[in-house]
């Protein structure tokens, strides 16, 4: 058997003894003995296996018990719960808007069946589930109400609050104009921490911070709701804001004094024609254009 | 389903059981790897707190070589932070001796020349070399210890019997 067989035999502790004499005749015999016994002095420290298990077991946390199991998803599962349910009040509890563009006329149904008619451009806002206890809308702009019987009802501008009971009226808040018509009913115009009571066919007017006169209105129903804006002793100036809400177009005006009181009214349905009502009555004269209409002085 | 795969390492009759059974010779298994310097005793504790931690998702019959791997990280962690020179604690010499102060200053040399040799020694044939000579494992306990075939295990110790008579020689 060679050399190097026997000597992986003996490392292997696997010699019999015939093997075990022809080992001992090697000349490798004498140095492999010093180096196995020199080995001796390297072996690891004793270790207690059941000592270090004592310490080990105090280290060792104790595994939590069965019913702790649906502890964890539970919670994970109310929490979401309560996510969306918050959500969902929140989000149910929010102001409703409405907004009409230029040239868009809509109506709306509050909550009780009260209705607005909205006027173009113009915002109306609402809280559908404060309505039980509140009746408040917010508005910009111009709008016709019809208002069921019952708690108060307050439309809230900028300019003013108008409170009513039941009634039908309409208020028009635009730049530098304020406007109330009562229709049917009583209605309360507050403005600037003053009060004024208004009866069916009387309107409130604040036109350029100067309060106007009121006076009998015949009409059962303002006039935009059937087609056409009418005016009476209003500033030229506030009649063409009206035109541009109405038309998808820009009014400039050259040399024109702004400030003339216009009394009449044009249609929704024809730009000519609307142009015309506006500019004859007052000497004026029109071009229309891509961009415009330009309005000057015969 | 078999006996072994039902038994759940999170009890703790069988988790003693393993320990038991696997605590020395990873002990030993480190020590010869890495020597003393970063304390193998801790780590082997550290690695079966970890075992324990995860003993739901290991099974049983895995649980030797995710010790042993466990372990060995530990090991390699604390090593990459000091340059460690391996030492191997030496055994007190036996006290009433007839030896000559000659012959006992050649066994001291003798024995600085065999401890230099065996850190120069791969890891591998390190461990293998001195679970064998000195715990007096046989080729084949070796090879289920460290997951190699019996084999590669004759070929490491061998090996590692040859460069350490290079070495001695030399000096």
């Amino acid at each position: 058997m060679k050399r190097e067989e026997l000597i992986k035999k003996w490392l292997d502790h696997n010699l019999n003894t015939e093997e075990q004499i022809a080992f001992e005749q090697l000349d490798d015999y004498n140095e492999l003995m010093k180096m196995d016994s020199a080995l001796r002095d390297f072996k690891a420290p004793k270790f207690s296996s059941t000592q270090s298990y004592q310490e080990v077991k105090t280290k060792l946390k104790p595994k939590v018990s069965q019913p702790q199991q649906w502890l964890k998803p539970l919670l994970r599962i109310a929490a979401v719960l309560a996510i969306g349910f918050s959500i969902y009040y929140f989000t149910t509890t929010l102001d409703t808007s409405i907004n009409t563009e230029i040239a868009e006329q809509t109506t709306i149904a509050l909550p009780d069946d009260s209705m607005v008619n909205l006027n173009a451009n113009s915002t109306v806002t609402y809280n559908e589930s404060h309505w039980n206890k509140t009746r408040a809308v917010k508005l910009q702009g111009e709008a016709f109400f019809k208002v069921a019987k019952g708690k108060k009802f307050d439309v809230i501008t900028e300019d003013g609050i108008v409170s009513v009971l039941g009634t039908e009226f309409n208020v028009k808040q635009r730049h530098s104009y304020f406007e109330v018509t009562c229709y049917e009913g009583l209605v309360a115009v507050t403005y600037n921490n003053n009060t004024t009571k208004l009866k069916p066919g009387h309107s409130f007017k604040i036109i350029d911070g100067k309060l106007l006169a009121t006076e009998k209105e015949n009409a059962v129903q303002p006039q935009w709701l059937h087609g056409e804006s009418s005016f009476t002793s209003v500033p030229l100036k506030h009649v063409i804001k009206e035109f541009e809400n109405q038309y998808n177009r820009t009014l400039i005006t050259e040399n024109i004094d702004l400030s003339r009181l216009y009394t009449g009214s044009f249609t929704h349905n024809n730009l000519d024609l609307a142009l015309k009502s506006v500019t004859i009555p007052l000497n004026l004269s029109y071009s229309i254009s891509e961009e415009s209409i330009l309005l000057k002085r015969e | 389903m078999s006996k072994p795969l039902q038994d759940n390492i999170c009890e703790s009759q069988l988790f003693e059981r393993l320990y038991k059974k696997h605590a020395k010779n990873l002990h030993d298994f480190l020590y010869y790897k890495y020597g003393d310097q970063l304390n193998p005793q801790d780590k082997v504790q550290e690695a079966f707190i970890k075992l324990w931690q995860n003993c739901s998702k290991v099974a049983a019959n895995k649980a030797k070589s995710y010790l042993f791997t466990t372990a060995n990280n530990l090991m390699l962690n604390a090593y990459a932070h000091q340059k460690v020179v391996l030492k191997h604690k030496k055994q007190p010499l036996k006290t009433s001796t007839n030896e000559t102060p000659e012959f006992l200053l050649e066994e001291k040399e003798y024995h600085q020349k065999l401890q230099a040799a065996l850190s120069k020694l791969t890891e591998a044939q390190r461990v293998a070399f001195l679970l064998n000579r000195v715990e007096g494992k046989r080729f084949k306990e070796i090879a289920a210890l460290l997951d190699i075939s019996v084999k590669g295990v004759e070929k490491r110790i061998y090996g590692a019997l040859k460069k350490l008579r290079e070495d001695i020689d030399e000096l």
